[in-house]
């Protein structure tokens, strides 16, 4: 158990990485937002969707937290299901840390008549109906998922090179393209344009987690035989 | 802290990659407690039987044992061990000094002390961007954590590349001072058999992943000798005995042989006026690997050429 702390405080040891980049990212989007809401007049309503630029930030990061560390990571003696549960745990507290941060700004943002200038940055339409607790939920699942999409592609490169790279995606495309065929051919369409229509925030939230949960496990089994 | 008797075992080992054989059946016990020598060619298997020693790979078939135990997702063995490879990748966010604040992190012998002073001697600036080092002041990153994490089983393979010979030289001393304050088992991989001869306790040789010599360094050191005299008495004189080398020079010849020489041999070749000269390690390397080779091509088996990966 210490060394998968050790290997939280080995991903924290350029601060940068997983906790000053962040916080620029967020800050910077915020002000230039801001500074786009005073200059440009608007009536009514103005949107940002400048939370998202962390939340791409984060697949890169789960890129680099793969590619970058874990060959280091072998080094230093550490086993791959400890880099593993160091590496994710330090994500998950992380991605905690920015989803309450959001929603507390989504607080602010509502309580402020949109930072005083009528706009929406953290408090979405959509989301702000629910619980605090789905909120948070929300946008911690959303980053993870990111995260994982980006680990998971790192480790599956770092096992197979570009032979897994190709598999991976052309597999995609062709379950993608199968799902549309079959849904096409079976003329559900519509149904599908329901289901999407009747989901809220908490059902979205768990399909999330869902698709989280299946990519952890994926990463977890491709990293056991990944060499360095 | 002393080594119980066999640190590391091997049984059998097979390692292949996609189309190489890396490693072939290879059944190695390594005591510990001594400065082991990796020696063997490009593609010998070198690189390859270290990252089983880590589990940074794995083998194809076989048991490899640590400290009595597999170190495949084995940390409490895993902890013990410190092997930083020749073309070792670092994080491109780190500075050289995170590389050593990490290693502080995972090895519980870590001595700061003599990390410090390492960086010192070895000039490597600390603040500088891993990306940024040279060749040479990357493999001093990787030979300052191996010194000073003081793991129990250390391997450092080719250490000393773009090394400065001042640098190298500070390596071999300060491991051999080390060592003899901190005694550990070090296995050494090096192309540069004359430089790290004399520090060697124990030689191993690997040749198109076969061990061919497992033995002291001294045992070794006796066990070719090269004769020196007019050709025909050289040639009586090796008669019947494996020959590893052979050079003539006019009436003059010098074979090298294999096997020890008795007491009562060299007494004979000194009266029939020949002379005998002692084999350096590098030498016998080349020797005994070139006829390895030369054999193997006799019986017509594939030559392997094992890839690193």
């Amino acid at each position: 158990m210490s060394r998968v702390v050790k290997v939280m405080q080995m991903q924290l040891i350029n601060r940068w990485t997983f906790l000053g980049v962040p916080a620029v990212i967020l800050v910077v989007t915020f002000l230039l937002s801001y500074a786009i809401w005073v200059i440009v007049p608007g009536d009514g309503r103005v949107y940002s969707g400048a939370t998202q630029a962390v939340l791409w930030y984060f697949l890169v990061l789960g890129i680099q937290s793969m590619t970058m560390t874990f060959p280091f990571s072998q080094s230093m003696g550490v086993s791959r299901r400890t880099f593993y549960l160091g590496t994710l745990g330090l994500f998950a507290v992380v991605a905690l840390a920015v989803s309450t941060i959001y929603y507390l700004l989504g607080l602010i943002e509502r309580a402020t008549d949109g930072w005083g200038q009528n706009a929406q940055m953290f408090a979405l339409d959509w989301l702000v109906g629910s619980a605090g607790v789905v909120q948070v939920l929300f946008y911690f699942v959303a980053m993870v998922a990111l995260f994982m999409i980006g680990f998971w592609f790192a480790t599956v490169w770092k096992r197979w090179q570009t032979r897994g790279m190709l598999v991976a995606w052309i597999g995609l495309g062709v379950v993608a393209l199968g799902l549309v065929a079959l849904t096409t051919w079976q003329g559900r369409w519509p149904q599908v344009g329901t289901w999407f229509a009747v989901q809220t925030p908490l059902s979205v939230t768990a399909w999330t987690a869902l698709f989280c949960a299946v990519l952890a496990a994926g990463s977890y089994l491709t990293l056991r035989r990944a060499t360095p | 802290m002393t080594n119980p008797p066999g640190v590391i075992s091997l049984r059998n080992v097979t390692k292949r990659y996609r189309d190489t054989t890396a490693l072939d059946g290879v059944t190695l016990d390594i005591e510990g407690g001594k400065i082991y020598g990796l020696l063997g060619r490009n593609g010998a298997g070198k690189t390859t039987l270290m990252s089983l020693l880590s589990a940074q790979n794995f083998e194809t078939s076989g048991d490899v044992r640590v400290f009595g135990e597999h170190p495949y997702e084995n940390d409490g063995v895993l902890a013990r061990v410190c092997f930083v490879r020749e073309s070792q990748k670092y994080p491109d966010d780190f500075k050289a000094g995170h590389a050593l604040k990490a290693a502080s992190l995972f090895f519980p012998g870590w001595d700061a002390a003599f990390a410090a002073e390492l960086v010192d001697e070895l000039q490597l600036p600390l603040k500088r961007s891993i990306k940024k080092l040279s060749r040479g002041q990357l493999s001093a990153v990787g030979v300052i954590i191996g010194l000073a994490s003081r793991a129990e089983i250390t391997v450092f393979d080719e250490p000393y590349l773009g090394l400065d010979a001042v640098a190298r030289q500070i390596f071999y001393d300060r491991l051999v001072s080390d060592y003899a304050e901190h005694p550990r088992t070090i296995i050494l991989s090096s192309h540069l058999i004359d430089e790290v001869a004399n520090l060697l306790e124990h030689v191993i040789l690997l040749d198109a992943g076969h061990v061919i010599i497992d033995d002291d360094a001294e045992a070794i050191r006796d066990s070719a000798a090269t004769v020196l005299g007019a050709a025909d008495a050289v040639a009586s004189f090796v008669e019947g005995r494996t020959v590893l080398h052979r050079e003539t020079l006019g009436t003059l010849a010098s074979v090298t042989i294999d096997g020890r020489l008795t007491e009562a041999e060299r007494a004979g070749a000194a009266y029939q006026g020949l002379e005998l000269l002692p084999v350096s390690l590098q030498q016998l390397v080349i020797r005994k690997t070139k006829k390895q080779e030369h054999t193997e091509r006799a019986s017509a088996s594939p030559i392997r050429t094992g890839a690193r990966q």
